[in-house]
């Protein structure tokens, strides 16, 4: 919950000035109980803090007293796991069918009920304990016969007596072999060799691999005793199997290794600790490093276009692609977020069109494609399954449709001044200048839709035109010295022609300046402004104006321009354009 | 959970047949009925012995530590290994435990108790047959037995349960095994600190592992010895425990100034015996090991140095002394030799010399973290990490500030590979009375109730039965 103070905050409300007036509590005390509402009514308001009631033991509440209690008696019982028959007494419920839940007063009822508890009694007494099923032994194999242990069992290290006497711990201990070895103490009988007296034999101590080893030895005769390993189900041959393959020596070998790993200094416990981290960062970084290298290589195995691209090199072929494209993208009913170019895995991706969707939001080409793309054929298709509107009703409405939606809310306010902020401090103060020049103020006044759309159109005419001017400042300053470097070659040299060859790397590297520096949105200008000055759409004024204020540009050269990629064909058509014009 | 509705059987596995669980100690017998959560009856297992009026007399339980009469003198039945010496005793001693607070005293025979005096010539004969009543015929016994009682001492302790206390069921456990109950293991490695022993005893499924029972004599009156030294060298005065019998009145001094108060004295043929004053002296020393002692809680040894690179013994004396007033008045602050007196129980250098003493001086091997080593290395590998990963607690003298501390960096220090998890109750009840508290459980299972040992078996078999079933 939000406190009083947050939402002044949040509403900018002044600061609680004066504390509200305390809301009138109302005072309802509480009449104790014991007191006749009469009584109470005389006390008056201020009543005198004594305890007028005096408290008094709840005890239990009233449904309780119509329930019987439920009889518990010390009851006998006996426990089936024992063998002893010992009773022992235990608190227990009467039996539930021996109460009657109304009671009369009536002799034969009451006789009923007395002759019923006799004959429950011993009932109770024969059930079977509850916890007698919990006695369960280990499954063990069968023990053999003298006949079966001198035929199949006979061993040199184990005598006859030792295995019985293994055989009884292993069946009294179930089969823990820690305590089996633990409690192990076989003492051999010395009465059978009298002689052996002089050697007192070292007592023999039994490893527990040893003694599992036995075990299993015998364990797995028995079984293939009993059933011959041909008969053997499944489980029965595994466990034969892993029986007779029992090998204490790896056993100990085993735990030789464990003892030594319990008892490992710190330092190589920190040691181990430390490599361990390490080949964890190696594995980690191996990740890594194979994913980086997976994307290298799929970025290197993009195919190849070998399509000719010289359809796309117009802007005219370039806007159709995207229409294409976009049909394509609508028929997919897919909606990419990068926008419908970047969704298209082509060569052709790496063209203008593609740092266009890439880099400023909404630049006019693409506005003017969706808007095409819109007011296609697909357009009215998607749209004629709801309630169509007019052109006009959506006007009115102010309904818009838009190709792609960022997340969060904008001010359109916002968007049209982010326009102003150029990359460069230098660019935003002359974008700045330039505005004041028009006495268009820099934050729009009424930032309508359409007045954002025209200053945005503004906007990029007036970034156009600055291009435009330091191009050609460029191009001049260019011009000069080279002029003046022919003007000194001519003075010195044959004549030849010097001007055709140096001018192709100057162009070329100004445009690359160009479509480098300014990035896509400049390009896309470029492109957007010469398709409108090619395909006569007059949309802009600014454009006009660009052309228009361009100072006096010396032709350049004439040849050259459709060797350009297309990176370089904005500019370069600009220029042309604007040369056309004059 | 409604109260008026009992839980069911199944949800706990309980069964009570209302047992009774005793546990003797060196120093304290506790009885108690079985599914309770703590001992009902907590007697001391010292007896004292005076004779008036030509008689012998004997008193148990709380009342010997009340009267100085005269010729009283303190006996204790079992012996310092924890073995019972003086069986008539240890019986006497233990019947009371459970007669004077559970079972209660039958009451008596009618016409003994003066209402009913009829004329002699009246007397029924057959009343003479009453009169052997046993005390515990209706309540199977669970009794707790160290895990390095031998044969002879478990068929008494089955003798005097089946015949003179005339229990229906009797069963025979081992402290180790009920104490990792008592904090829900069926394995693990107990370390039980008590009066006179401390013992090391692994736990397998509920059994325990003989090879790897250790025990040593380091227990509370050890710590009592190395108090009492410390006291001898005490400076500027050696300090004399005077217990608060002796003293009629005491008034306040200021610390490290001689006592003023006045004492009272016993003519030569009233005074109790020494083991009194020695009994009594031992209960201000109890005091003083709660309030005072505290084991350096590591991580290295008092007289190494930190991790840090200071000598622990500056840490520890950068700890605020703790005031101590005896009951003769004086008092004075104890700083680091608080550690001192406990240090030797971990490392056996710090041990204060006291030639005096009846307790000799502690080896290497008795010290806690060597009979852990030697405790874990009569147990199979396999199971040593596990063990380690559930060491429990459990004793009295265990509940010294700090130990189970000391003893978890000694361990991390032994054994730096494996994970060494103690668990130690935080409650002081659960600590002290860990094993009873196991029996407690144990003894209120419903699947344990066909281990008894019944009075049937024991006819059958003989008092040799013990060493078949309670393994």
């Amino acid at each position: 919950m939000a406190a009083a103070a947050d939402v002044r905050d949040m509403l900018d409300l002044p600061a609680e000035g004066q504390p509200r007036p305390a809301k009138k509590q109302k005072v309802v005390e509480k009449r104790p109980e014991g007191i006749t509402r009469e009584l109470y009514a005389l006390l008056g308001e201020r009543a005198p803090p004594i305890a007028i009631n005096e408290n008094k033991y709840k005890g239990r509440p009233k449904f309780m007293n119509k329930l019987r209690v439920r009889k518990w008696c010390m009851t006998p019982f006996a426990n089936q796991a024992r063998a002893d028959g010992l009773v022992l007494n235990h608190w227990q419920r009467e039996h539930e069918s021996t109460r009657r839940p109304a009671p009369e007063p009536n002799q034969m009822e009451v006789d009923e009920t007395k002759e019923e508890g006799k004959e429950e009694a011993p009932k109770t007494k024969e059930q079977e304990y509850a916890f007698a099923k919990y006695n369960i032994k280990a499954r063990l194999p069968r023990r053999y016969t003298d006949e079966e242990y001198n035929r199949h069992l006979k061993s040199d290290d184990w005598s006859r007596e030792e295995t019985d006497y293994l055989m009884n711990l292993v069946t009294e201990y179930d089969l823990r072999w820690v305590i089996i070895a633990d409690r192990y103490d076989y003492q051999r009988h010395l009465d059978s060799e009298p002689d052996a007296n002089a050697i007192v034999p070292a007592k023999q101590y039994r490893t527990m691999e040893q003694m599992k080893s036995r075990f299993y030895y015998i364990a797995a005769t028995m079984l293939a005793i009993e059933h011959p390993p041909s008969e053997m189900s499944e489980a029965e041959f595994a466990l034969h199997e892993q029986m007779l393959k029992y090998d204490p020596d790896r056993e100990r070998d085993r735990k030789d290794l464990a003892a030594l790993q319990l008892n490992r200094t710190a330092d190589e416990v920190r040691e181990e600790a430390m490599l361990l981290e390490e080949l964890k960062r190696i594995t980690s970084n191996e990740q890594n490093f194979i994913t980086e290298r997976r994307e290298l290589y799929s970025r290197l195995e993009v195919p190849i276009s070998v399509g000719n691209t010289a359809m796309y090199q117009s802007s005219q072929g370039l806007s159709q692609l995207l229409q294409t494209l976009l049909q394509a993208d609508k028929s997919k009913k897919r909606r990419s977020i990068l926008g419908p170019e970047g969704a298209i895995p082509s060569p052709v991706g790496q063209t203008p069109t593609q740092s266009t969707a890439l880099g400023r939001a909404e630049t006019p080409s693409t506005t003017a494609a969706t808007k095409d793309a819109k007011k296609g054929p697909v357009a009215p298709q998607a749209q004629s399954a709801l309630r169509t509107l007019t052109p006009a009703e959506e006007a009115r409405y102010g309904v818009q449709h838009h190709e792609r939606l960022s997340g969060g809310v904008q001010f359109r306010s916002d968007r049209a001044q982010k326009l102003t902020q150029a990359k460069s401090n230098v660019q935003t103060q002359k974008l700045a200048s330039a505005l004041a020049e028009l006495e268009i103020p820099v934050r729009l006044f009424m930032p309508t839709e359409r007045v954002c759309k025209d200053f945005e159109k503004l906007i990029q005419s007036v970034n156009l035109l600055l291009d435009a001017r330091k191009v050609s400042e460029k191009v001049e300053s260019e011009i000069r010295v080279l002029e003046a470097a022919r003007a000194e070659r001519e003075r010195k040299n044959a004549p030849e022609n010097p001007s055709k060859d140096p001018e192709h790397p100057e162009v070329k590297t100004e445009a690359d300046e160009g479509g480098n520096s300014m990035l896509g949105s400049t390009a896309a200008n470029g492109t957007e402004s010469g398709g409108s000055a090619e395909g006569e759409t007059g949309q802009a004024k600014g454009a006009d104006a660009a052309v228009d204020a361009v100072p006096a540009k010396p032709p350049v050269k004439e040849d050259g321009n459709h060797k350009r990629s297309a990176s370089v064909l904005s500019s370069v058509s600009d220029k042309s354009s604007k040369r056309q014009r004059r | 959970m409604n109260p008026s509705n009992p839980p069911q059987a199944a949800e706990y596995g309980g069964d009570e047949v209302s047992a009774i669980v005793l546990d003797p100690g060196y120093s304290t017998t506790r009885a108690g009925f079985a599914g309770e959560d703590a001992p009902k009856s907590l007697i001391p297992t010292y007896y004292g012995k005076y004779s008036a009026d030509g008689q012998e007399k004997l008193i148990y339980g709380d009342d010997i530590f009340v009267t100085p009469r005269p010729g009283l003198s303190i006996h204790n039945p079992i012996g310092k290994d924890g073995i019972v010496e003086d069986w008539d005793m240890a019986e006497k001693v233990w019947e009371y435990s459970f007669t004077s607070r559970l079972t209660g005293a039958k009451p008596g025979n009618p016409f003994h108790n003066g209402l009913n005096d009829i004329p002699a010539e009246e007397l029924p004969t057959e009343m003479e047959v009453e009169l052997e009543e046993k005390p515990l015929a209706d309540s199977p016994l669970l009794m707790t037995e160290p895990a390095w009682n031998p044969a002879k001492a478990r068929e008494k302790t089955i003798e005097i349960a089946m015949e003179k206390w005339g229990t229906p069921a009797f069963y025979l456990a081992r402290n180790g095994v009920l104490a990792a109950f008592a904090s829900g293991k069926a394995s693990g490695l107990v370390v039980d600190i008590g009066a006179s022993n401390i013992s090391i005893t692994p736990v397998h499924d509920g059994m325990i592992l003989k090879r790897g029972v250790q025990h040593s004599p380091l227990g509370g009156d050890y710590i009592s010895s190395q108090i009492r030294a410390l006291f001898q060298k005490n400076s500027p005065q050696p300090i004399t425990v005077t217990p608060h019998y002796l003293i009629s009145s005491k008034t306040a001094v200021e610390a490290g100034q001689p006592p003023q108060a006045k004492y009272r004295t016993f003519a030569a043929d009233k005074a109790p015996d020494a083991s009194y004053r020695a009994l009594l002296e031992e209960r201000t020393l109890s005091e003083f090991k709660e309030c005072v002692v505290q084991v350096w809680p590591g991580p290295n040894r008092l007289s190494a140095t930190a991790p840090s690179g200071a000598p622990n013994e500056e840490l520890a004396r950068s700890h605020p002394p703790r005031p101590f007033e005896f009951p003769d008045g004086y008092n004075q602050v104890f700083g680091i030799d608080r550690f001192r007196v406990v240090e030797s129980l971990f490392d056996v250098k710090a041990a204060i010399p006291d030639p005096d003493s009846p307790v000799p001086a502690p080896t290497q091997a008795q010290t806690i973290p060597e009979l852990i080593k030697a405790s874990l290395g009569g147990v199979d590998v396999d199971i040593r990490p596990h063990l380690l990963a559930n060491v429990v607690v459990t004793g009295g003298s265990s509940l010294l500030y700090g130990f189970t501390d000391r003893l978890n960096h000694e361990l991390m220090q032994l054994f730096p590979g494996p994970r060494v998890r103690i668990s130690a109750p935080g409650n002081t009840a659960e600590r002290r009375f860990g094993s009873w508290i196991g029996g407690s459980i144990l003894a209120s299972l419903g699947t344990f109730h066909q281990m008894w040992i019944s009075k049937k078996e024991y006819e059958e078999h003989g008092a040799n039965i013990v060493e078949k079933r309670c393994k």
